[in-house]
This record gives C-alpha cells, sequence and structure tokens, in this order.
C-alpha cells in the first residue's frame, strides 16, 4: 500500500501517482503542507490528532484508518493504525472508499477547489456518507475548529495523480 | 420624577438633546479632588526631581523581582503565552485578585499598592468565575486564525450570487441576515464583563477581546454577504429575547453558558449546516471560516462552565442555580429556533428551493434539530451539568414528532 507508481495523468504528463488509501498518501500531503507553509500559517495553528478512516479501505474489506498528527502548520507524524488504536485520537473522519473516492476525484476537477458537495464538512454534517466520531465532544469540535486547515490538507491532493485500490 | 433617570429622557432623545455631562462631571471632580492628596504628592515629587534634573532610577532595582531568574526560550511556534507563563513567578494565577490595580502580575507592584487608586468595578475577584484551563491556548490560536473578510473570502466571485435563482438569494441573505442580528451579542456579552475582570486574570480578559473582534469580523462578513446577495432582510423578535438573556445572565458563568455553550454551540452548528448548504463557493468559505471562530468561543465556554462547578465550594447549590437559569435561557432558545426568519430559509436551502422547503427541506431541518438538542447535551455532559432529564427543549423538532 506504500509504493508509489508512475502513470500518465489525465492532463498527459508523465506523473508519480500515489495510491489511496496508503501512508504515502497522507504522507505526500503532509510534505506539500510543509512545502506550503506560508499558507498554513496563514490559516493559524492546526494541533489535533486525527483520524482519517476508509470504512473498507482495508485487507477484504476491513477499516484502514491513517493516524495524523498535526503540531502548529505542519504534520509530525503519519501511521497506519489499523482498525484503531489507543490512545484515541482527537477525532476520526470516516467514510468509504467510494467515499473517499468522490470526493478526491471532486478535489483533483476543481484543482483543489472541491464541489459544493464535496468538501469534508458537506459530506459529514449529517453523519453519511461521511462522519466524525470523537468520544469527547470537545476534541471532536477540533474538526471544526482546525476545517480550514484540514480542508486544505486534503485538498492539497489536488497537486498529485491518486490511484485506487 | 427625578427618579425616573434617564431611561425616559432617553426615550425622547433628538440629536440637540445629546446630555451634558452636569452632575457626572462634578462628581467626576469632587472624586479627583479628593484623592489629590495621593496623585498630587506623586506629581509634586516627580516634578521636584524633574526640576533638579536628577534621575530616580528606582526601577533599575530588581529586588523583589524575578529579573535574570526566569529565562524563558520561545517554542517552535514563536514565543507563546504558554511560554512566558511557565516560570511560576509570570504564570501562576492567584485564585483570588491580590488588588484591584492595574499592575502587571509578576512586576514589582506591592510597595506602590498604597499609592495607586482602586479600580472599583473590578468586581470578579475569584478566578475561578471566569478561567478556564484552556484559556492561554485558545488566545493563541485566536490570534493565529484571524482573518480579513475584506480579502479573504473570494468576493470578486460574487455574480455567482447574483446569479441564483430568487428564492436561494433570499433565503441566503435571509440567514446572513439573522446572523448580524446575533452575532454581535457574543462581543457585548464579554465586554459587559471585561471591564470587571482585574487585571491578574490577564489570560481570559485578552481571550475576551479576541471573541470581541472574532464577533466583529462575523457582524462584518454576513452583512457584507446580505447586502452584497441584494440586500438586508427582515430581523426577528424572537432572537432579541435570547439575546436580551445572554447580556442579563445574573452572573458571568451564566451568561458564559447561554452565550458560549448554548446559542454558540447552535450557532456552530448552523454555520456548518451554512458550508453544507452553501450555494456558492463564496458562501462555503465564509461558513468555513467562521465557523472555526465558533468553535473556539464554544471550547471557552465548556472549560469555563466546567471549571466554574468543578472549582465552587458548594458545587450542588451552584449547579441548581446553573439549572434553574438554563430552564429559562431554553425555553427562550426556543423562541428563536422556531423563528420563521431562521427555520424558513434552511428549508428552502436545505430543500433545494421553496418547492421542496416543505418536504426534503423540514426533513433537514428536523435532522439539524436532534443534532443541536444533542451536541448541547453532550456539552452539557462535558461540563458535568447533567440536563437529561430536565432540558425543556424538545428533542425533535415540532413538525417531526
Amino acid at each position: 500500500m506504500g509504493s508509489v507508481a508512475t502513470k500518465t495523468s489525465a492532463k498527459g504528463a508523465a506523473e508519480e501517482s500515489t495510491p489511496f488509501p496508503s501512508l504515502s498518501w497522507f504522507e505526500r500531503l503532509s510534505a506539500l503542507m510543509k512545502d506550503n507553509l506560508e499558507h498554513y500559517k496563514k490559516l493559524g495553528y492546526c494541533d489535533c490528532v486525527a483520524d482519517f478512516c476508509v470504512t473498507d479501505g482495508g485487507p477484504k474489506g476491513s477499516p484502514w484508518i491513517a493516524r495524523v498528527t498535526f503540531d502548529a502548520f505542519e504534520v509530525l507524524n503519519v501511521e497506519d493504525v489499523g482498525s484503531g488504536k489507543t490512545p484515541t485520537p482527537d477525532f476520526m473522519l470516516e467514510g468509504s472508499l467510494e467515499t473517499w473516492r468522490a470526493m478526491i476525484e471532486s478535489i483533483s476537477d476543481g484543482d483543489g477547489r472541491p464541489a459544493l458537495d464535496q468538501t469534508i464538512n458537506y459530506l459529514s454534517h449529517f453523519h453519511a456518507p461521511m462522519n466524525v466520531t470523537s468520544d469527547d465532544p470537545l476534541r471532536r469540535d477540533l474538526f471544526y475548529r482546525y476545517n480550514q486547515s484540514l480542508q486544505s490538507f486534503i485538498s492539497g491532493s489536488s497537486a498529485f495523480d491518486t490511484v485506487f485500490s | 420624577m427625578a427618579n425616573l433617570g434617564r431611561g425616559v429622557t432617553d426615550l425622547k432623545l433628538t440629536p440637540s438633546d445629546i446630555p451634558l455631562a452636569g452632575d457626572d462631571l462634578a462628581r467626576f471632580e469632587t472624586s479627583f479632588e479628593h484623592t489629590k492628596e495621593v496623585w498630587g504628592e506623586l506629581l509634586e515629587e516627580n516634578g521636584n526631581r524633574l526640576q533638579k534634573g536628577n534621575l530616580s532610577l528606582h526601577w533599575m532595582n530588581t529586588e523583589g523581582s524575578a529579573w535574570n531568574k526566569s529565562r524563558v526560550k520561545p517554542s517552535s511556534r514563536g514565543l507563546t503565552l504558554m511560554d512566558i507563563n511557565r516560570p511560576d513567578v509570570y504564570g501562576t494565577v492567584p485564585k483570588i485578585a491580590p488588588h484591584r490595580k492595574f499592575a502587571s502580575r509578576g512586576s514589582i507592584r506591592d510597595q506602590y499598592l498604597n499609592r495607586m487608586p482602586d479600580v472599583s468595578d473590578y468586581t470578579i475577584m475569584d478566578r475561578d468565575e471566569v478561567w478556564a484551563d484552556n484559556v492561554e491556548t485558545l488566545y493563541e490560536e485566536a490570534v493565529a486564525r484571524q482573518w480579513k473578510a475584506t480579502t479573504d473570502v473570494p468576493w470578486d466571485e460574487y455574480e455567482d450570487i447574483v446569479k441564483l435563482p430568487e428564492d436561494i438569494r433570499l433565503a441566503s441573505a435571509q440567514v446572513a441576515t439573522f446572523l448580524t442580528e446575533v452575532e454581535f451579542v457574543a462581543a457585548d456579552m464579554p465586554a459587559k464583563w471585561l471591564y470587571h475582570i482585574p487585571q491578574d486574570f490577564l489570560e481570559v480578559k485578552m481571550f475576551m477581546v479576541t471573541q470581541m473582534m472574532d464577533e466583529a469580523r462575523h457582524q462584518e462578513v454576513f452583512r457584507k454577504r446580505a447586502i452584497i446577495g441584494g440586500g438586508l432582510l427582515h430581523a426577528s423578535p424572537g432572537f432579541e429575547w435570547a439575546l436580551k438573556v445572554i447580556l442579563e445572565a445574573p452572573n458571568h458563568t451564566m451568561g458564559s453558558f447561554m452565550l458560549n455553550l448554548l446559542a454558540e454551540g447552535m450557532v456552530l452548528t448552523i454555520f456548518r449546516s451554512g458550508e453544507m448548504i452553501a450555494p456558492t463557493q463564496l458562501d462555503k468559505e465564509i461558513f468555513r471560516l467562521t465557523l472555526q471562530d465558533e468553535a473556539r468561543h464554544v471550547s471557552y465556554g465548556v472549560m469555563q462552565v466546567k471549571n466554574y462547578l468543578d472549582k465552587h465550594p458548594d458545587r450542588a447549590a451552584a449547579t441548581e442555580e446553573l439549572h434553574r437559569f438554563a430552564d429559562i435561557a431554553e425555553q427562550v432558545m426556543l423562541t428563536t429556533l422556531t423563528e420563521p426568519t431562521v427555520i424558513e430559509p434552511l428549508a428552502v436551502l436545505l430543500g433545494g428551493g421553496i418547492k421542496y422547503a416543505e418536504t426534503k427541506g423540514l426533513d433537514g431541518v428536523a435532522k439539524l434539530w436532534d443534532m443541536l438538542i444533542s451536541e448541547y447535551l453532550q456539552r452539557c455532559d462535558r461540563v458535568g451539568l447533567d440536563r437529561h432529564a430536565r432540558c425543556t427543549l424538545p428533542r425533535t423538532a415540532p413538525w417531526a414528532a
């Protein structure tokens, strides 16, 4: 899951494609966050531990989760936490592979700007097709406190091609 | 008649009736004449020294200070309040404010206190009436996450709004109008209490100022949104009663409960819904920016009310008082929640137009209602106020029951 392949992008240029779901996909977003430090500084601190879950993205349709630790304007760590790990994250954003795929493709089609119905808040607001879970309402609210940064982080995926497993 | 006071006179104000200070000025003069012995003496000492060309240099005496004993270093994100509060001498917030002066916590001040005036309006002398354990980090986050309504919203895309169907345009303008009416109370309420908080609780005062700035920006952005989208629409009497409860709450914690935990919590949900139902990218950007501010205010409110209850010497009585306040606050909030000027435009936007407002739209608002109430109850749980049995808000929307 962590490999990076090369394919021809829709734009015709040979680009490195990154599989989704994979740690490398989130690591690539983390690298982009670092490259765009000024943009993230403008958005402000983002301090949270977020689990991004593809509910059917693991072996035999099991959940696949990447834990991303945000600190100020960068990502400190990306790790595979399988189907869950303690201590719990501040919050988990979860959705099916189909939902993630539609969102990522929309972000790509919009050059980083998802369609109106493909933002992380839109998709999770009514708990479906995505959902934000937490064992603490105060920690869940971090999803909202840093929403602009988190959307920007995910929207960074327009900078590279994604291949879906 | 004199006892009726200026309230009655104010009702008849015309531009030519702007009152002169009159008796207030006389009282001011008397007050400062009475204290002239102290401040006049300071003036005389300083004046004499300066006339002789002498320097005092007493301020170079570091005895009684933490000078050079408590070196602090910036962290990776700069020099934060948390960094400078690491040494106890600067970071220990007293349980009871030791005086009503302006002198900074951690400065050499005790020897000067008897020559300083008291600020009698500093009345919140117990830290636990206003403190929240996350207030320093929230202040830093607020400062770091400021944005500009004038330039950080893609106003150049405003024609996308103009091209919207009329029912969607009207609904989004009404939501913006509603928000201009309610948002600034979250600046007025902290402003009311800010002046009563002594300087030793500076972190709370500073956070409150960021909240006021946030709300100024919200007022600004929704006013701009309404006007560029066609204009401001209808004000709502139901909203104003909730705002009155916030401003007239008997103490800061009750005001904070109503404002930050109940009202801002609900507005946060409405902002998230606003992002969801935004008919343009411009609107989406507005709601994403505002919802993160609102979530900070909710976070302060939750932790502040929790701290108040946790530290209160008579927790049971304080909890019961808060329940009594919530009994009324929830009912007044219900008056707001049932106003057509908020429910109906949301239904139009959630339904995708007036045609579906009573079906898909109201179904969506019913979901929103469930979310508002369940998140409110979760936040009450988090502060240690179990409202499940006592909550007077209907768990489901009236039309969905």
